[in-house]
C-alpha cells in the first residue's frame, strides 16, 4: 500500500516539476493575482461610494467568489486538459507506462497534479478574499463553505480534463472538449433549465374572491378599504404554468449554484437572504416545489381579518429554505459522477498493454 | 531470455505483424532487421508490454506481458525509437524518478542515476534540463534510462541512430558487456555493418514475418561478392581475365567478383597472389547480415506470392 502511494507520489511531483516551473504558470498565477485584486477594489469602492453599509460586504464576498471560480474553471482546462494525449504526442508516455507505474496510477496522479496546480490560483487569490472578511465582517462559516466548494469544484474540472485528455487522441480536442464541458455546466445547465422549464407546461386554475368596492359606505382612509366588506362572485381564471419543479436537477448542475447554495445563507428580519448567494440558492429552492395547481386567492377573507396582503405571501423565503432539499447536494453529486467517469475511462484507455488503438494514434 | 512463439498484431486492416518467431537467450545479442514498416518497433511494443499480440505468445524471462506486465516490466529494459524526455527536468532527476518508478529507494535511485550518468558520458550535461540535449545525447539518456533496475532483458529500438561514431563503438562494448554479464538483449538497426559487429545472430523481418532458418541458410550459401583492391588495377583485371573470372568494372573501391564461400575466396587470393598482383584490400563487399537482408528482401520482391 505504502508502494502504491509512494509511486502515485512520483507521479504527481513528476508533473508538478513539469508544470509549476514553467514560466507560463508564474505568468499566470500573477495575473490571476492582480485581476482579482483588482476586481475586489472596484467592488468595494463602487459600493462604499454609494453610501452602503458593511453587510454590503456579503455581496462583494460572494461576487468575487463568483469571480474566482470563473478565473479558476477557465484555467484549469488548459492545465489538465492535455495531461495524458500531451505526453503521448512528447513520447514520454510510453516510457512512464513500461515503468512499474500502472494506469491507474499514472492517470490519479496526473489528476491530483493538476488539481494541486489549479488551487494555487486559488491561493493566489486568497489575499482578496482575506481582505472582503477582515474588512466586511464576512461569516467565517460562509468563507470556508464556499472556499471548500470552491476547492472542490476547480477539482471536478481537473479530473474532467486529465479524464479526457486519456479519451481523446488529440490535445488541442481534449483542452476544447474541456471547455465545453465548463461552458455546458456554467451557461448550459441555465438554457436548459429555462426551455425545460418551457417545454413541461401544466394548466392552473385560479380562483379570485375579490371585494366588491362599489358597496359598503365610506373608505377607511388607513386600509383603503371599505366600511363593511362585500365579497364579489369567486372568478375563476386558467392559466399555463412553466413546470420547473420537473428540471430544476438541471439548474443545480451549475457550478455557481452549488456554489451559492452550500454556502451557509443569512437571513434578515423578514426572513430574506442577505447575500448573493443567498439570493441565488433562494431561485434554485423555489424551483423545486411544484406550482399550485389550483390556487384560491381570497382578498375578500384577508381584507376581513383586516390585511389586503396576507392573502399573497403565503411563505417568506426563509420557509422555502427550510421546506426544500439542499440542492448543492445533489449538483455536486452530479459532478463527482462526471468526474468519476471521466478518470475511469481514461484509466481504462491508459492501461496496457493495449488492444485496440484509437485510429491514428501509435503507444511510441 | 525472450521467447516468441507465432506472434502477430494489426492495427484496424494493416497487418503490422503477421507470424514473428525467434529466441534470444541470456547472454545474447540478436539483431532485429528488416526494412521500413516491417513491423519492428510494433513487435518491440508487444515485447515490452505496450501492446497486446493478437496471436501468438511472448514469454519475456519466463513472463507472458499480457498475463502478468509487472513481472516482465520489472526484468525488461526498453530504449524506444521515439526520444520522449521530460522537458523541463533535469538529465539527473530524470534518471532518479525513473528509478522510483521502479520502485526503488530514493538512495538507490540517486546511486544508480550517478553510475548511468558515468556510464553513457553524460557527466557534463547531468543538471541540465533535458530539453537542451542534442539528439545523440537524448539517445544517451534513453539508454540509461532502460538500464535504470539493471534489467535482464533489454529491446532497443535503433539505439545507434544520432549517435557520433565514438559513441557507437561505446554502445558495441556496452551492449557486448550486459550480454556478458547474462542479459538477454535484441536490438533493431537500420545499420547493418555495425550490428555486424554487436550481434551474435539476427532475426530478419519481412512485412511482419520473421525469415525461417532454413531461408537464411539459403540465402548465406549464395555466391556473394568479394572486393578486391589491387595496387595495379590494370594487372588485377588482366589476371582475373586470365581465370576467367568475370569481374565488375573498377570504381575508387577496387573490383567486385561473384565468389560462392570462404573457401573458394581463400583460393582466389592464392591464385592473385601467385600470378604477381600486388592486392591492398580482400574482403566481402557487404558483411553477413547485409547481404542476408538484401538476398532476402530480393527474393521477397521478385519471387512469386507471399
Ligand atoms: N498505431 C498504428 N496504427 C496504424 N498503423 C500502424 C500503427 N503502428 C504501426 N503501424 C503500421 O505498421 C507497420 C509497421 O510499423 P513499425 O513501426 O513496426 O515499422 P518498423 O519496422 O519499426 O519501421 P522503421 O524501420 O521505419 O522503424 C507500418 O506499416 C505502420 O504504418
Ligand atoms: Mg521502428
Amino acid at each position: 500500500m505504502t508502494r502504491y502511494f509512494d509511486t502515485l507520489g512520483t507521479i504527481v511531483q513528476l508533473e508538478l516539476r513539469q508544470r509549476i516551473r514553467s514560466v507560463a504558470w508564474l505568468v499566470l498565477v500573477s495575473v490571476v493575482f492582480v485581476l482579482v485584486g483588482i476586481v475586489t477594489a472596484l467592488l468595494w469602492f463602487s459600493i462604499t461610494a454609494f453610501g452602503g453599509d458593511v453587510s454590503d460586504s456579503a455581496g462583494v464576498y460572494s461576487t468575487i467568489i463568483f469571480f474566482v471560480l470563473l478565473v479558476g474553471t477557465l484555467v484549469t482546462p488548459a492545465i489538465s486538459g492535455a495531461a495524458i494525449n500531451g505526453d503521448r504526442d512528447a513520447g514520454t508516455l510510453a516510457t512512464t507506462q513500461v515503468t512499474l507505474a500502472s494506469a491507474n496510477q499514472i492517470v490519479l496522479g496526473k489528476f491530483l497534479a493538476a488539481w494541486t496546480v489549479a488551487l494555487t490560483f486559488l491561493v493566489a487569490s486568497l489575499p482578496a478574499l482575506l481582505f472582503t472578511l477582515i474588512a466586511g465582517g464576512v461569516p467565517g462559516d460562509t468563507l470556508a463553505a464556499s472556499l471548500g466548494v470552491l476547492v472542490l469544484e476547480l477539482g471536478v474540472v481537473a479530473a474532467i480534463g486529465v479524464g479526457l485528455s486519456g479519451l481523446i487522441t488529440r490535445p488541442l480536442f481534449s483542452v476544447v472538449t474541456t471547455y465545453l464541458v465548463v461552458a455546458a455546466l456554467s451557461i448550459g445547465t441555465l438554457i436548459a433549465f429555462t426551455l425545460g422549464g418551457l417545454a413541461f407546461q401544466s394548466q392552473q386554475t385560479q380562483t379570485i374572491i375579490g371585494i366588491d368596492y362599489s358597496v359598503g359606505g365610506e373608505f377607511d382612509p388607513n386600509t383603503g378599504l371599505p366600511e363593511e366588506i362585500v365579497c364579489l362572485e369567486p372568478v375563476t381564471y386558467t392559466n399555463t404554468l412553466p413546470r420547473f419543479d420537473l428540471v430544476w436537477g438541471i439548474l443545480a448542475a451549475n457550478p455557481y449554484i452549488v456554489l451559492a447554495d452550500a454556502a451557509p445563507t443569512s437571513f434578515d428580519a423578514n426572513g430574506f437572504p442577505q447575500d448573493l448567494f443567498g439570493t441565488i440558492a433562494l431561485g434554485v429552492r423555489s424551483a423545486q416545489s411544484a406550482p399550485e395547481f389550483e390556487s384560491v386567492l381570497d382578498e375578500c377573507a384577508a381584507a376581513k381579518e383586516g390585511d389586503i396582503n396576507l392573502g399573497y405571501f403565503s411563505e417568506t423565503p426563509r420557509e422555502i429554505f427550510d421546506r426544500t432539499v439542499p440542492s448543492w447536494f445533489v449538483g455536486f453529486l452530479i459532478h463527482l459522477v462526471l468526474a468519476a467517469a471521466a478518470l475511469t475511462g481514461a484509466i481504462a484507455r491508459t492501461r496496457t498493454p493495449a488492444g485496440a488503438l484509437p485510429t491514428g494514434s501509435r503507444v511510441a | 531470455m525472450i521467447e516468441v512463439e507465432g506472434v502477430a498484431r494489426s492495427f484496424g486492416d494493416v497487418q503490422a505483424v503477421r507470424d514473428a518467431s525467434f529466441t534470444v537467450n541470456a547472454g545474447s545479442v540478436t539483431a532485429l532487421i528488416g526494412p521500413n514498416g516491417s513491423g519492428k518497433t510494433t513487435l518491440m511494443l508487444m515485447l515490452a508490454t505496450l501492446l497486446r499480440p493478437d496471436a501468438g505468445t511472448i514469454r519475456i524471462a519466463g513472463h507472458d506481458p499480457v498475463a502478468d506486465p509487472r513481472a516482465v516490466r520489472t526484468a525488461m529494459g526498453w530504449m524506444p525509437d521515439v526520444l520522449g524526455s521530460w522537458g523541463t527536468i533535469s538529465v539527473r532527476r530524470t534518471l532518479e524518478i525513473t528509478g522510483r518508478l521502479y520502485e526503488r529507494t530514493p538512495v538507490q535511485a540517486r546511486e544508480r542515476a550517478q553510475q548511468l550518468i558515468d556510464l553513457v558520458g553524460l557527466v557534463e550535461l547531468a543538471e541540465q534540463p533535458t530539453r537542451v540535449l542534442s539528439r545523440g545525447q537524448k539517445q544517451r539518456l534513453s539508454l540509461a534510462r532502460a538500464l535504470v533496475h539493471e534489467p535482464s532483458v533489454l529491446l532497443l529500438d535503433e539505439p545507434a541512430s544520432g549517435l557520433d561514431p565514438a559513441a557507437r563503438v561505446e554502445l558495441r562494448t556496452l551492449v557486448r558487456r550486459l550480454a556478458s554479464e547474462g542479459v538477454a538483449i535484441l536490438v533493431s538497426s537500420h545499420v547493418l555493418a555495425e550490428l555486424d559487429e554487436m550481434a551474435d545472430s539476427a532475426v530478419y523481418l519481412e512485412r511482419g514475418v520473421t525469415a525461417s532458418d532454413e531461408r537464411i541458410e539459403a540465402s548465406r550459401a549464395q555466391s556473394r561478392d568479394w572486393r578486391i583492391r589491387a595496387v595495379d588495377p590494370a594487372a588485377l583485371a588482366a589476371a582475373l581475365k586470365k581465370l576467367r573470372i568475370a569481374a565488375s568494372p573498377p570504381d575508387h573501391l577496387g573490383t567486385a567478383v561473384s565468389v560462392a564461400g570462404e573457401v573458394e575466396a581463400a583460393q582466389l587470393l592464392a591464385k592473385l597472389v601467385g600470378a604477381g598482383v600486388a592486392i591492398s584490400a580482400f574482403g566481402p563487399a557487404v558483411g553477413d547480415f547485409e547481404h542476408t537482408f538484401l538476398d532476402l528482401s530480393r527474393t521477397t520482391t521478385e519471387g512469386g506470392p507471399r
